[in-house]
C-alpha cells in the first residue's frame, strides 16, 4: 500500500488556515505556507477593503468568502480548486456559522473534492512531535487555551478571552491618542502647534498595526510593575514615525513600552494571560498538571513580538508562585516549547504535515457525503456548542 | 458604451440572477444560456512570469513552486531586481578583469551586495538559495506521523470487517449531556499519537521537541535606543517569505518571481469552454471566447429626458444585432414578484425531479429596487443581420420595415433606435437612482457545426435587462 494511495499526485492537497487577521495558505508536505496574507478583500462594487470575520450574516460571509477563496487559489497557489482535497485548520472554538458556509462555499462553488477538519491546537502537536502540551493560541481576535493530553483535546479546560492583537493595538492606539494630545495642548501653551497640527484620531489600523510590530517591545516584569506603580523609570527613547510620505510624528517611548501590557494586566479580574495558564491548568486531571505545566506551546503572530515569550514565562512563573495559586498548583518549573517554524504559522504546519498522511482519506469529508447529508455533520460542528456546555457550571 | 466608460447603465440578468454589463457575460452555445464569472468554473490553464514572458505547463510549474527560474523579486518593495554586471579592476596583476554579477532593484535601490550575497560570476548566476533550517526535523515528523496513519488505517481496515461499528448514538444514550463531548471525541479527527500499540521497529525515529525553561531575554537595548524603522521590516515583507520572515532589513532575501495564470472558464452545466485563452502568454487572442455580445441583442442608452418622480420621460434606447442572422425583439414588463415564485417553484420541482446537482452553486439573494415603470412599446422590432460592408455605406437608408414611427425612431443597418416613455415611481426622492426593467425577447439562430440536424436552429430566447439612466433630478419649478 503506497502512502499516496489514493490521491492522484497531480492534485496535491492545500490546507488552510483562515485567521481573523491572516490567513495561511499552502499545501500538504511543504513546510511553511505558499502566502501569508490579511483576511480581507477588496468589495468588487464600491471598493473598499474588508475583512472576512467583518460579515454582518450568512449571505454577507458567503460572498465574501468566496471572492476571498478565489483569490487564494488563482493569486497565490496556481491551482484550480475542483476536485481538490482541502484541510481546513480551525480552531475548536470557530463559530457554527462560519465553518458551515466555508464549507458551503468550498464545496458548492469551487467543487472541491473534500475537506478535512482538523482542530488547529491539537495539529500544532505535530510540528514538536509530542503528545501532551498546553496549546496557547495568540492570534488577533483571541487568546484560546487548550491543553492536549496524550493526544486528546481537554476541551472541558479551555480558556479564551480577547487578549490579543486586537486589545494590543487597541491599547496603542488609545494610549497614543492620548499621549498625544497630552503633548499637543502642553505645546499649545508655548506657540508651537505645527509639529502637532496632524489628526491621530483616525489613524488606519493599518498604521496602528505597523506601529505595533516595528516600533513597540513587551517589557520587562520588573519595569512593568514600575510603571503600574508609577515609580520613576528611565522612559524609552521616543519613535518618530512618517505618515502620509511626510507628516512625522512622535510616538512615546512609554505608549510603545506599554502596548502589550493589557494582555498581562490583573488589576481588576484575573482574566490575564497567565491567569487563564493557570486555570486551564487547574480544570485539568491532578495527575496530567505537572506534565502540561512543563510543555507550554505558544503559538500565533502575536507572540513574536520582541520580548514576549521572556515575559509570558515570568508572569506565570510570577503567577504560580502567588499565594492564590502555590497551594492549588503546587508546581515548580514551567517550560516552554520552540517550534521549527515561525510562530505565526505552527498551527498551520500542524495541518500540512498531518494532512500529508493517509489521516486525509480515512477522515476527510467528500463532496459527494456532504451533497448528500447538505450539511457538515454532527460531530464535526458540535465543537461550538458543547463547549459552552462544557463550561456550565455543574 | 457602457463597457467602455465602466458604468453600468444597461445589466443584464445572468441565469445565476446577477446583473451584469454584456461586456463581462459570456453565452453558452451549448445550453442557450447567459454565464457569468460567477457561475461559471474556473480553472488554471497555464502559468506564464510576467517579466520575461516564460510560460510553462502547469506540472512543471507545480515542480518549480509557481516561480520563474530566471527572475527575482526586489524582497524590500517586490518589483522585479535587474542584473548589473560589474569588472572588478585586478589589481593582483592577472591578465583578464573578470566580470561580476549582482541583482539591483531600480526602483527602491536595493541590492543582493546589501544583504551579503556574494556576486556571481555568471549572469544567470547560480543565486543561493535560502533553505528551511528545520527541514530535516520537519521531513523525519512527516515520515513518522505517515507511518503512524498507516497503521491506524490498516487496523482501522481490518477491525471494520470484525466487529460492527458502534454508532455515535450509542454514546448519547450511555453518557447523556456529557456525551456531547465524547461525541465530539469520537468524531475529532484524533490524531494517532497516542500510539501505543505501533510496533516501533519500523517506525522512523523523530527526537521530541523538549521544552525549556530558558527563554532569550528581550536585549536591553530596546529600553536604550531608537529603534531604525529603515532596518526593520514590515509585516507585509515579512509574510512574503513565510519560512524567512526576516525582521531585519539585511536579512533580507530575494525570492525568484512568483507566476501569475491565464484561466479558462467552463459552463457547469454541460461542461464545454465559454472561454479558453491562446497558450501564449504574449497573445491577448482567446481559443474560445463565447462572448455576450456577440451572440445576443445589446441594449444602449442613447438619450433620455430628464426624469421626474412621477412624470413620464421619453428615452431613446439603440439596439443592435451583433449576429449574422435577422431577428425580431419584442418588449414585456418584469413578471411580479408573484410570478417570480410560481416560477421558481415549478422550476425548483423540475430540478429534483431531474438531475439534483446539475447546477449546485448557491445563487446569493439580490438586492435590486426598481425605481420607475417603462411604458414598452408593444410592436416588434426587427433587426436586420450584422453586416460589415454596410457599416461604410451612407447612401443606403432605405428598409423595407413597416416601422411604427412613434417607436423606431432611427434606423442603420443591424442598429435601431427605439423611444418609449418611463415613469419613475413617485414617492421616490429627488436624487434618487432610477433602475426599471424589462424582458427582451429575441429569436436566436444556433449555427453550431456539431448540431444535429445540421441546419441552424432557431430559438426563442429571453432576456431581462434593467437600466439606470440616472437619478431624479428636483422637484418641478412650477
Ligand atoms: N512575523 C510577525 N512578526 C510580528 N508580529 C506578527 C508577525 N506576524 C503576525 N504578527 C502579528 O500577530 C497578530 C496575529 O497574527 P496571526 O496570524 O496569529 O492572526 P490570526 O491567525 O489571523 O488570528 P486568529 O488566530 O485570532 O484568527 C497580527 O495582528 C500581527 O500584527
Ligand atoms: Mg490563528
Ligand atoms: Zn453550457
Ligand atoms: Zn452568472
Ligand atoms: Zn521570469
Ligand atoms: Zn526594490
Ligand atoms: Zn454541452
Amino acid at each position: 500500500m503506497s502512502i499516496y494511495e489514493g490521491l492522484s499526485a497531480d492534485k496535491l492537497a492545500v490546507v488552510l488556515d483562515l485567521g481573523a487577521r491572516y490567513t495561511k495558505f499552502g499545501f500538504i508536505g511543504e513546510f511553511a505556507p505558499r502566502c501569508i496574507i490579511p483576511s480581507e478583500i477588496k468589495c468588487p462594487s464600491s471598493g473598499k477593503i474588508r475583512y472576512i470575520y467583518s460579515y454582518t450574516d450568512e449571505n454577507d460571509l458567503y460572498s465574501l468568502l468566496v471572492e476571498f477563496v478565489h483569490m487564494l487559489f488563482f493569486k497565490h497557489v496556481l491551482v484550480t480548486p475542483k476536485d481538490r482535497h482541502v484541510v481546513i485548520v480551525e480552531s475548536l472554538l470557530c463559530p457554527t456559522l462560519f465553518r458551515d458556509t466555508l464549507a458551503k462555499v468550498l464545496y458548492r462553488h469551487f467543487e472541491v473534492a473534500s475537506i478535512l477538519f482538523v482542530p488547529s491546537h491539537l495539529v500544532a502537536l505535530c510540528t514538536l512531535g509530542v503528545k501532551t502540551a498546553l496549546v496557547i493560541d495568540v492570534g488577533y481576535e483571541e487568546v484560546q487555551i487548550i491543553p492536549v493530553y496524550e493526544g486528546v483535546p481537554i476541551l472541558k479546560a479551555w480558556q479564551a478571552q480577547p487578549l490579543a492583537a486586537k486589545a494590543i493595538e487597541a491599547r496603542l492606539r488609545n494610549n497614543f491618542i492620548n499621549a498625544y494630545n497630552n503633548m499637543k495642548n502642553a505645546a499649545g501653551d508655548c506657540g508651537d502647534t505645527d509639529t502637532f497640527a496632524e489628526d491621530v484620531s483616525e489613524l488606519p489600523d493599518s498604521v496602528i498595526e505597523d506601529i505595533k510590530v516595528r516600533g513597540c517591545f513587551v517589557t520587562t516584569m520588573e519595569r512593568s510593575e514600575m510603571i503600574s506603580k508609577s515609580e520613576p523609570v528611565k522612559e524609552p527613547p521616543p519613535l518618530k514615525y512618517r505618515i502620509k510620505g511626510d507628516k512625522l510624528i512622535l510616538i512615546p517611548g512609554i505608549c510603545r513600552e506599554t502596548a502589550f501590557e493589557v494582555l498581562f494586566e490583573r488589576d481588576n479580574d484575573t482574566n490575564s494571560i497567565q491567569d487563564l495558564v493557570l486555570k486551564s491548568i487547574l480544570e485539568c486531571g491532578i495527575d496530567t498538571r505537572k506534565q502540561l505545566a512543563e510543555n507550554l506551546f505558544l503559538v500565533g503572530g502575536t507572540v513574536m513580538a520582541p520580548g514576549f515569550k521572556s515575559r509570558f514565562m515570568r508572569e506565570v512563573k510570577a503567577l504560580l508562585h502567588s499565594p492564590e495559586y502555590c497551594d492549588r498548583l503546587p508546581l515548580n518549573t514551567v517550560k516552554l516549547h520552540n517550534p521549527p517554524a515561525k510562530d505565526n504559522y505552527t498551527c498551520w504546519l500542524g495541518g500540512a504535515i498531518f494532512g500529508a498522511t493517509d489521516m486525509l482519506q480515512m477522515r476527510s469529508l467528500s463532496r459527494e457525503k456532504y451533497l448528500s447529508l447538505n450539511t457538515v455533520p454532527d460531530w464535526s460542528n458540535l465543537a461550538h456548542n458543547e463547549l459552552v456546555i462544557s463550561k456550565l457550571p455543574t | 458604451m457602457s463597457y467602455l466608460i465602466q458604468r453600468e447603465f444597461v445589466r443584464y440578468e445572468c441565469t445565476c440572477g446577477s446583473l451584469k454589463p454584456i461586456s463581462v457575460l459570456h453565452f453558452c452555445r451549448h445550453c442557450l444560456k447567459l454565464r457569468c464569472g460567477y457561475c461559471v468554473c474556473h480553472e488554471v490553464d497555464s502559468h506564464y512570469c510576467s517579466n520575461c514572458m516564460e510560460h510553462l505547463p502547469s506540472a512543471e510549474a507545480k515542480i518549480k513552486k509557481n516561480r520563474c527560474g530566471s527572475c527575482f523579486d526586489c524582497p524590500n518593495c517586490f518589483h522585479t531586481l535587474s542584473v548589473r554586471a560589474t569588472t572588478r579592476s585586478v589589481e593582483d596583476g592577472s591578465k583578464t578583469p573578470s566580470k561580476h554579477y549582482y541583482l539591483a532593484c531600480f526602483f527602491c535601490r536595493w541590492t543582493t551586495r546589501d544583504v551579503g550575497i556574494p556576486d556571481q560570476t555568471t549572469a544567470t548566476g547560480s543565486w543561493p538559495n535560502k533553505e528551511n533550517p528545520y527541514a530535516e526535523t520537519l521531513i523525519s515528523l512527516l515520515e513518522h506521523y505517515k507511518v503512524i496513519a498507516m497503521r491506524e488505517r490498516s487496523q482501522k481496515d481490518k477491525k471494520t470487517y470484525s466487529t460492527p461499528r458502534r454508532g455515535y448514538s450509542s454514546f448519547t444514550e450511555k453518557f447523556g449531556l456529557s456525551s456531547m463531548i465524547a461525541r465530539k471525541r469520537a468524531g475529532l479527527p484524533s490524531l494517532p499519537l497516542g500510539g501505543k500499540e505501533v510496533n516501533l521497529s519500523n517506525l522512523p525515529p523523530i527526537t521530541p521537541s523538549v521544552a525549556e525553561e530558558e527563554v532569550e531575554p528581550l536585549p536591553e537595548s530596546y529600553f536604550a535606543e531608537e529603534p531604525d524603522l529603515t532596518k526593520i521590516t514590515s509585516l507585509v515583507q515579512r509574510h512574503a517569505n513565510p519560512a524567512l520572515q526576516a525582521t531585519t532589513i539585511n536579512t533580507l532575501h530575494p525570492q525568484h518571481r512568483h507566476f501569475y495564470i491565464k484561466r479558462s472558464l467552463r459552463c457547469r452545466q454541460c461542461e464545454h469552454n465559454v472561454s479558453k485563452p491562446e497558450y501564449n502568454p504574449g497573445s491577448i487572442k482567446f481559443k474560445i471566447q463565447l462572448a455576450a455580445y456577440y451572440h445576443m441583442p445589446e441594449v444602449r442608452i442613447m438619450t433620455f429626458e430628464p426624469l421626474q418622480a412621477g412624470k413620464p420621460s421619453d428615452i431613446i434606447l439603440k439596439l443592435i444585432n451583433p449576429t449574422q442572422h435577422l431577428t425580431s425583439v419584442q418588449f414585456t414588463q418584469l413578471p411580479t414578484t408573484e410570478e417570480i415564485e410560481v416560477a421558481e417553484e415549478r422550476e425548483k420541482n423540475m430540478k429534483e425531479s431531474l438531475d439534483r446537482d446539475l447546477i449546485s452553486i448557491p445563487i446569493p439573494p439580490r438586492c435590486v429596487v426598481i425605481t420607475g415603470k417603462a411604458d414598452l412599446p408593444s410592436s416588434a422590432v426587427v433587426l436586420p443581420p450584422r453586416d460589415d460592408a454596410a457599416e461604410y455605406d451612407d447612401t443606403v437608408d432605405t428598409h423595407s420595415f413597416q416601422d411604427d414611427p412613434n417607436v423606431v425612431v432611427w434606423r442603420k443597418g443591424n442598429k435601431a433606435a427605439v423611444k418609449f416613455s418611463i415613469t419613475p415611481f413617485s414617492d421616490i426622492k429627488p436624487g434618487t437612482e432610477v433602475l426599471f426593467g424589462f424582458c427582451l425577447d429575441y429569436g436566436y439562430v444556433n449555427t453550431m457545426p456539431i448540431l444535429e440536424p445540421r441546419q441552424p436552429q432557431r430559438t426563442e430566447m429571453q432576456v431581462k435587462v434593467y437600466l439606470s439612466p440616472g437619478k431624479t433630478c428636483g422637484i418641478d419649478p412650477k
